[in-house]
């Protein structure tokens, strides 16, 4: 079972324990260092994240967006292709779901308006992999640089029509887009902000788990990803799989997008989603590419970013310390690493 | 002044920085390691630049230390991806965030100082050639080295038996084991290389271009310069010319709208990333792939 | 057979779990609490930047300070950086949690997210800084510094020897072209063949983006930099270094530019904060001047014009200061009729006054001004 790849089967359960208390005590000597209590803050941090409902749903909600760019990243990483493309297709899916929100849809009721929306921002998604797709595949240029280069040319995208046409007009000259109507945002839990996008994430990587294990077509993809040479033989068109699951990858990250927008903002802005992206790609190598335990680390990710506003609030630090603690994760998680890395 | 020339004296004036990058990381892609991580060195460059500068009034001590903390930065890329085998990608991108906490965190009591940092020499006599002599030989003094500095590099790669060696390390392990060195070895070198013109573009960020310190300071120019080097095919003077180009669009937009023209700037910050995916295109098609075959690892297969 | 009960347990799972959520048009956000504002421990301010930024945000901090000073039974929860998107609404959810019944955020982008916010929790007041849309629980405030910026304009104008002056400004969005314009008007009232250069580098904050723009101008002759950004440190001293003129914005930064610093307009939001905070603490929110658009400004201190610099001759400064009295005394309106645009067209008439709202939703640049809106 390629699940079996991932690092943590490499390591014991107690070793993971250690490792992780081992951050947490090297950065609480930092925390000291800089004159703040690290058990209060990783108390209040708690607090935040996951000791009260309200919390739980915040890193709910983060962790929504971190699901769908991860698997937008793993998907590809199926038939081996690295694609970080997951920043650019949040800004289409956010973009074309924008578009027909405030030209097409407008007041349409819920049942088939969103749906629709949705479809909408995979379709956006989609579309802005079809250029990597295709010059994979003609002219065999490399994915990651084109889904990096591309997310950029995205990100101005964004900015060119929100300063543009799609400019609301309530919003005396601030680039924002209309607000969407309130038939079309994301049904939400009531009184809090969780909206339905935590269900349609964790449903997204399900399928995507049992397509790939259980389905033909997911069989093909992991002879692909496991040796291109015997795919051909054996009648893989590699180039077809290659394509498809650039698509598809740009599909869900287009559907991150569309739940952002519709789910949380409730209009698009230039910097919507912004970072989202890479926090996936990070997300999905942790995860060893694997779509359900790309949940957890997403929620892992989320629950930081999150304690991160309270350790501010609480402590007087300045936030990045936040980013501190991630990156230094991220640098352990990769220092202890996997066999086998490029 | 005329157009032409303001824009270009602009390119160059906001291009060095990450023209630094950007030569710091063709060292270290052509031995066969991409280092995302250099926002992360050149952030630590401009922080450390910065305060060196505000503590002993000297800017000298701020570039040394600003390349040098750029370098310990990619010395930890270096490390994680070299010797415990972690994907570049991922190991740069985190670096990238760590840089970020790390000089947001312990900068922001740098933010509102006042340093004297360099200022812009007019090279006597060459700066009085009409045009050409604005164009040039206005700028700091970094911006100067950094100008000596690509033909220099130029010299190294392709013309000195360490400039082989070290693109052979990208290209081909074997020849250089056989040579009785250690690619790891080399590697390591070239990556801590390119933090440290890194930490270096960072200083003249801070200390020379905007005598400022902010957080996230460098704004993604760490980055376009790793990505620039693809754009130049790991050419040195090339990737300096991409720094200038990059430059250059941020100057032709002001020069522009200072003249009244409308447009959207959208479209214009757009141009040197899809050129670069046209360049790619066209070199995919003549066949002649100048990616290092380390690299070509990396990105997966071709 | 078991793949399939799987599919089947996880649909019925999806199914039950969206027969809880609704669609938030039905949100009953619990009783409207006629006290609102008070009853909690804790005040809470957001900024879009660091505080440290020699501008919009430090002014904002430093107004917080006076309320920490004033209240110092109640806590302080500050936070910086806080960008302008739904991440704010969590932060002040989390204010909310800790404590806070008063909420200051103070950038325009926070707006949208406090007015969703308000709209969960009926007993908060937020009081947001520069906006036009307000609620129930949610007032807006703002200061016309505008009027200070047209004083800055006016010496500016009398300074300038080449006649070109540059303004770099972040975003064409109404309260950034009000002050183009109000600078512009200003240079002109004294100075009718001098241009303002408007440049737009897209952002608030960005040093290496403002050394740019700074340098540009100053080698298309510009021989005074202004600024509409939020740090102003690195194009007041670029243009220091380069040896011309600077006005401020949002901070006095004589300091930074002793040879070149004419003049600058900057906030005082001192007095303003606490004062309502008083009033809201002790339940006077609805009903009170704060309660919907709150507009100051330099009849009331919160606008203030900077020191002058040292090279700024006696009858320049003497002209600003009639000036100034002038307006204090409301026998003059910097924006008073006519006011025509780049075009020439009258898009104020002649001896007429604009409302404050009919400003702060500016889009257009006043004739005299060179740039353009960008699309």
């Amino acid at each position: 079972m390629l699940a079996k790849r991932v690092f943590f089967n490499k390591y014991s359960i107690g070793t993971k324990i250690t490792m992780a208390l081992g951050i947490c005590i090297v950065y609480g000597v930092f925390l000291y260092t800089q004159g703040a209590n690290p058990f209060l803050i990783y108390y209040e941090m708690f607090q935040a994240t996951f000791g009260n409902v309200y919390g739980i749903g915040e890193v709910a909600i983060k962790a929504t967006p971190f699901i769908l760019t991860a698997l937008a990243v793993a998907i590809p990483a199926r038939v081996g292709l690295i694609s970080v493309g997951g920043e650019g297709q949040l800004a289409c899916g956010a973009l074309s779901s924008t578009f027909a929100a405030v030209y097409i849809f407008k007041d349409m009721p819920s049942f088939i308006g969103i749906p629709m929306l949705l479809l909408a921002g995979a379709l956006g998604g989609a579309l802005w992999a079809v250029v990597p797709g295709i010059l994979k595949i003609v002219a065999r240029v490399n994915e990651t640089i084109t889904t990096l280069l591309l997310n950029y040319v995205a990100f101005f995208l964004v900015g060119y029509f929100i300063y543009g046409i799609l400019k609301s007009p309530d919003a005396y000259g601030w680039p924002f887009s209309p607000r969407f109507s309130d038939s079309l945002r994301l049904p939400t839990l009531e009184g809090t902000r969780i909206h339905i996008g935590i269900l349609i994430a964790v449903a997204v990587a399900i399928i995507v788990w049992y397509v790939t294990m259980y389905t033909h077509l997911g069989f093909r993809m992991r002879v692909v990803g496991g040796n291109v040479k015997a795919a051909k033989h054996s009648g893989i068109i590699v180039e077809r799989m290659q394509f498809v699951t650039l698509i598809v990858g740009g599909a869900v990250g287009g559907l991150a997008g569309v739940i952002e927008v519709s789910g949380i903002e409730g209009h698009l802005r230039p910097m919507t989603g912004v970072g989202y992206g890479y926090m996936g790609f990070l997300v999905a190598w942790m995860a060893g590419n694997h779509p359900l335990l790309i949940i957890p680390f997403a929620i892992l990710l989320a629950a930081i970013s999150v304690g991160g506003n309270a350790l501010e609030m609480h402590s007087g630090l300045n936030s990045s310390i936040v980013l501190i603690l991630m990156g230094f994760i991220l640098i352990v998680i990769l220092a202890i690493g996997k066999r086998g890395g490029k | 002044m005329i157009f032409v020339t303001e824009v270009l004296t602009n390119a160059i004036r906001a291009g060095t920085a990450v023209g630094y990058v950007s030569v710091g990381e063709v060292i270290g892609q052509r031995s066969g390691v991409i280092n995302l991580g250099a926002e992360g060195s050149m952030l630590a460059g401009a922080l450390t630049a910065f305060a060196l500068t505000a503590w002993t009034g000297n800017p000298w001590y701020g570039v040394m230390c600003g390349g040098i903390s750029g370098a310990l930065m990619s010395l930890i890329h270096a490390f994680v991806v070299i010797t415990r085998n972690a994907n570049q990608l991922a190991t740069g991108l985190a670096i990238m965030f760590f840089g970020q906490g790390i000089t947001a965190y312990f900068g922001s009591s740098y933010v509102n100082l006042q340093i004297s940092g360099f200022e812009p020499i007019a090279l006597p006599f060459l700066s009085d050639i009409p045009i050409i002599g604005s164009i040039f030989f206005h700028h700091d003094i970094l911006t100067y080295l950094s100008m000596l500095m690509v033909p220099l590099v130029w010299v190294f790669l392709f013309s000195t038996k360490w400039g082989v060696i070290l693109r052979a390390t990208g290209e081909r392990d074997e020849v250089v084991y056989a040579h009785g060195k250690s690619p790891n070895c080399i590697r390591y070198m070239a990556v801590v290389v390119g933090g440290f013109f890194a930490g270096v573009g960072g200083a003249q960020l801070s200390i020379a271009f905007s005598h400022s310190w902010m957080e996230n300071i460098t704004q993604g120019r760490g980055l376009i310069g790793v990505i620039l080097v693809i754009f130049a095919s790991w050419r040195p003077e090339r990737a300096m010319l991409g720094a200038y180009l990059f430059g250059g669009s941020q100057a032709l937009i002001v020069s522009l709208q200072g003249r009244g023209y409308n447009f959207s700037s959208f479209l214009l910050f757009m141009i040197p990333y899809i050129l670069t995916i046209v360049v790619l295109v066209m070199v995919e098609r003549t066949g002649w792939n100048p990616m290092p075959e380390a690299l070509k690892k990396v990105f997966g297969r071709g | 057979m078991r793949k399939r009960t799987l599919f089947g347990i996880i649909i019925t799972f999806l199914v039950i779990a969206i027969a809880y959520f609704n669609n938030s048009s039905s949100i009953s956000a619990g009783e409207v609490k006629s006290n609102m504002g008070v009853g909690g421990d804790a005040i809470g301010f957001l900024f879009v930047g660091p505080r440290d930024d020699y501008g919009y945000n430090q002014a904002a901090y430093n107004g917080s300070e006076a309320v920490k000073e004033a209240f110092p039974f109640m806590k302080l929860l500050r936070v910086e950086n806080v960008p302008e998107t739904a991440e704010a609404e969590r932060v002040m959810e989390e204010m909310i949690r800790s404590g806070a019944k008063v909420i200051f955020p103070t950038s325009y982008g926070h707006l949208d997210p406090a007015l969703e916010v308000a709209k969960r929790h009926r007993d908060v007041v937020f009081l947001h800084q520069g906006g036009l849309k307000t609620a129930e629980n949610l007032g807006t405030y703002f200061s016309n510094i505008f009027e200070v910026i047209y004083l800055s304009g006016v010496a500016a104008g009398k300074m300038t020897k080449t006649n070109k002056l540059g303004f770099i400004a972040s975003f064409p969005i109404p309260q950034v072209l009000l002050n183009i314009n109000a600078y512009t008007l200003g240079v002109r009232s004294v100075n009718p063949d001098a241009n303002v250069i408007a440049v737009f580098n897209g952002s608030w904050c960005d040093p290496g983006k403002q050394a740019s723009a700074a340098n540009t101008l100053i080698d298309q002759g510009c021989d005074v930099l202004t600024q509409h950004q939020d740090c102003t440190k690195t194009i007041i001293e670029t243009a220091e270094r380069r040896g011309v003129m600077s006005s401020g914005y949002h901070c006095d930064a004589l300091e930074i530019a002793p040879e070149g610093w004419i003049t600058g307009a900057y906030w005082n939001w001192d007095d303003l904060y606490v004062n309502m905070c008083d009033v809201i603490l002790n339940g006077e929110f609805k009903g009170s001047p704060y309660d919907g658009r709150f507009r100051t400004g330099i009849h009331e201190g919160v606008a203030k014009l900077a020191r002058f610099g040292k090279n700024v001759p006696d009858d320049v400064k003497k002209l600003v200061k009639e000036k100034q009295k002038e307006i204090l005394d409301y026998k003059f309106y910097p924006f008073t009729g006519p006011v025509r645009d780049q075009s020439g067209t009258v898009r104020i008439e002649p001896g007429v006054v604009p409302t404050v709202t009919e400003l702060e939703t500016t889009d257009y640049l006043v004739e005299g001004s060179i740039g353009n809106i960008p699309k």
